[in-house]
């Protein structure tokens, strides 16, 4: 089963940058088989297909918009993720998970087995650290994904 | 009069607010927002100039290659360091293969829907389909066989009752008028697109080390280890592999894009006569020839008031019409106004108020060129390039008109690019040039590697005291300058003017709009619960405004919302 875990976010912007810091931990533990695809993919937008075309199972790891209290991990299915419905685009930068599933539905080639590993942030004010109530769910994070990954 | 707000909300992301006043169907009145303070080049003070690319990277995830690019190029500037000829062909490579891969998602993946009324499709004869397709192009992949299957697909989408990528589109909306093969035509080339893209975006992976954030540039140069006989650098299989690719993406550049941005022009002529808005137009040169970024394959220069015997070139970065032409001004953005700064001097104090029409009531900042609001993008490149008599600008530009003229049986002139319309032709222009351009580059690149140069870099060396410099690029949204003041080998100052801020400026203290604010005055709206109209000529901007948060929300609030009162 081809498989890739995907860190989501903004580093320049606080607890945005909580998926990113995902995929670094994982790195730097080294506790992945070699045949997972490992990446920090920042904040794609029309390109996020590119990266989801050829693989059976993607795990994403975000900061995620739900009422509770920093830190707070929930894990979302694809079928939570691609029911946010699409709504009007002005920019490149507001299509993101949800339409790459929903485009590659249409046109071929979208993973199967897709989940988010949520994590809810305290601030997105300009700075490169994480809140210390967000840094640390990294571990937390980080097994849950290795743990979805085997 | 009804006032029409289309305002991205979610709960925290800030994105790009469009306000229009309308009266009698048309709107007379327009205000352009970003809703989210840009501050992040506060991060890069007391940094070392060297990693800047690393972090400026990350400020946008549409366009991160441009801003490592413009990054580096800025502290090269500031040291007056040449870069070898290698290094200059390795990032021409790579920013043209981005730029590849952007114009062709933002044509087919961002803008079609405004043009394309998907559920028209099942009313579509995919033989006649196939040949109309069959009279634009050459294009292999356009029989009745391709067209039947993209029906098909289609149908099965629409008996699902759920339209899938299409759902946020305005089908069914009044203002759609291809007919329905040109339709089916556009759903089989979205699809196509899709796998095109991709392969142009390979190419920037194959280049950067990966894709997205680049690892492949340095202040000085490249980190590209060229060896011949080495599997693990940049060899002749890579290079063959890379032209493999790019072979394939030029081929449906100039047999799909461009042929189908001039048969949705030839639908839709009246939209040459809508979204002209500002006309000084500046561009600057890109493709740097030279170790010392002194000749182009891009002319670079500013067109005042849409006339392009006036045209004024910028010769490159040391050009002093250019380092001192300019300044942002933010007497109606949310920071505190000192008036119209240079970027050396530029300052990011935020004053937040409330949206005010006549006071504040944005966090772009307005840019001006020798004091007056001024156009970038694919269009404004290929005006300079039209009127600096580039050949390959002034060829591809007849053709496209050419065919334009014959889709829509009426003479189209260079005059009519001034429009909504005039942004989708100019960027499959540009788009045709630069496939052009690949090919020239990696040949460059390759006959050099061959003649066995095979030096990627130059050392910098910091001096003590201030030095200041300017990296521009001409990004696929536009002209992009990163401007950095150094102090004894840090970060004292930096600033990125990027495209979308000068085309979504706000008004300045004279009170002059900015170039979305002006295109939108005039334009029809049908339907102001679905302002179609607006999103067409915002969208031949390309805008990309929200350099910022990406959270997934799972309530769905990346709904934009229309607001009428």
């Amino acid at each position: 089963m081809k498989t890739a875990i995907y860190g989501i976010g903004n580093i320049l912007l606080g607890d945005d940058g909580i998926g990113p810091a995902v995929v670094n931990y994982l790195f730097a533990n080294n506790i992945l088989g070699d045949d997972v695809t490992l990446e920090d993919l920042g904040t794609p937008s029309l390109d996020l297909p590119n990266y989801l075309t050829g693989f059976d199972r993607v795990i994403f790891i975000d900061a995620v918009a739900v009422d509770a209290p920093p830190g707070t991990i929930r894990l979302f299915s694809r079928e939570e993720i691609i029911a946010a419905p699409p709504g009007i685009r002005i920019s490149p930068h507001e299509p993101t998970i949800n339409d790459a599933l929903i485009v590659l539905d249409f046109a071929g080639g979208a993973p199967r087995d897709v989940v988010l590993i949520g994590i809810v942030p305290h601030t997105l004010e300009n700075g490169m650290n994480l809140s210390p109530a967000v840094g640390k769910a990294i571990p937390r994070a980080a097994m849950l994904a290795h743990a979805l990954a085997s | 009069m009804t006032r029409v707000t289309i305002d991205p909300i979610t709960r925290i992301e800030g994105h790009l607010r469009i306000d229009v006043e309308v009266d009698q169907g048309k709107v007379n009145k327009a205000w352009a927002s970003s809703t989210m303070f840009r501050g992040i080049e506060r991060i890069l003070l007391g940094r070392d100039p060297r990693e800047a690319w690393l972090f400026t990277q990350r400020f946008c995830g549409v366009c991160t290659t441009v801003h490592a690019l413009a990054s580096v190029r800025a502290v090269e500037d500031a040291l007056d360091l040449p870069i070898p000829i290698n290094a200059q062909y390795v990032r021409n490579l790579t920013l043209i293969a981005h730029a590849l891969h952007d114009h062709i998602v933002h044509f087919y993946h961002l803008s079609a829907l405004d043009w394309v009324d998907v559920t028209q499709v099942l009313k579509a004869d995919p033989a006649k389909a196939s040949s109309i397709a069959e009279s634009l192009s050459d294009w292999p992949n356009n029989s009745t066989k391709e067209m039947a299957a993209v029906k098909t697909k289609v149908k099965a989408l629409v008996d699902s009752g759920q339209l899938g990528p299409f759902a946020h589109g305005y089908w069914g909306h009044p203002a759609m008028k291809l007919a329905p093969e040109v339709n089916l035509i556009a759903v089989a080339h979205y699809l196509q697109a899709l796998e095109y893209q991709r392969y142009a975006n390979q190419i920037v992976g194959m280049l950067g080390g990966k894709t997205p954030h680049i690892q492949n540039v340095a202040v000085g140069g490249v980190q590209n280890a060229i060896n011949l006989d080495s599997e693990a650098t940049l060899n002749i299989d890579r290079l063959y592999q890379m032209k493999g690719l790019l072979d394939k993406v030029v081929s449906f550049v100039q047999n799909v894009y461009v042929p189908d941005v001039c048969a949705v022009a030839g639908f839709y002529p009246e939209w040459f006569g809508y979204g002209k808005g500002v006309t000084n137009y500046l561009s600057v040169p890109d493709l740097p020839l030279d170790e010392k970024s002194t000749k182009f394959d891009l002319p670079g220069g500013f067109i005042p008031n849409g006339d392009l015997s006036k045209f004024h070139a910028i010769t490159g970065q040391k050009d002093e019409y250019w380092r001192k032409a300019v300044t942002e001004d933010s007497e109606h953005a949310w920071y505190k106004s000192g008036g119209a700064l240079h970027p050396w001097k530029g300052e990011t104090d935020p004053q937040l108020t409330d949206w005010k029409e006549d006071a504040k009531y944005s966090w772009v900042k307005a840019p001006r060129f020798n004091g007056q609001p001024a156009q970038v993008g694919p269009l404004a490149n290929v005006l300079v390039g039209y009127a600096a008599g580039n050949p390959l600008m002034v060829k591809w530009t007849d053709a496209a008109l050419g065919k334009i003229s014959s889709i829509a049986k009426v003479q189209a002139t260079p005059a009519m690019l001034h429009s909504t319309l005039g942004r989708h032709g100019a960027r499959a222009v540009r788009t045709a040039v630069l496939s052009e351009l690949a090919v020239k580059h990696w040949q460059l690149l390759t006959d050099n590697i061959v003649k066995g140069d095979t030096t990627i870099f130059n050392p910098p060396t910091f001096p003590k005291g201030e030095i200041s410099g300017v990296g521009f690029h001409e990004a696929p949204r536009g002209t992009l300058s990163h401007w950095v003041v150094i102090d004894d080998g840090k970060i004292k100052n930096y600033q990125a003017v990027v495209p979308t801020t000068w085309n979504a400026s706000p008004r300045d203290a004279s009170g002059a709009v900015g170039p979305y604010e002006a295109s939108l005055i005039g334009n029809p709206i049908a339907d102001p619960q679905h302002p179609l109209e607006v999103l067409r000529t915002v969208h031949s901007f390309d805008p990309c405004m929200a350099c910022a948060v990406h959270m997934f929300d799972p309530a769905g609030n990346n709904v934009a919302k229309v607001k009428v009162l």
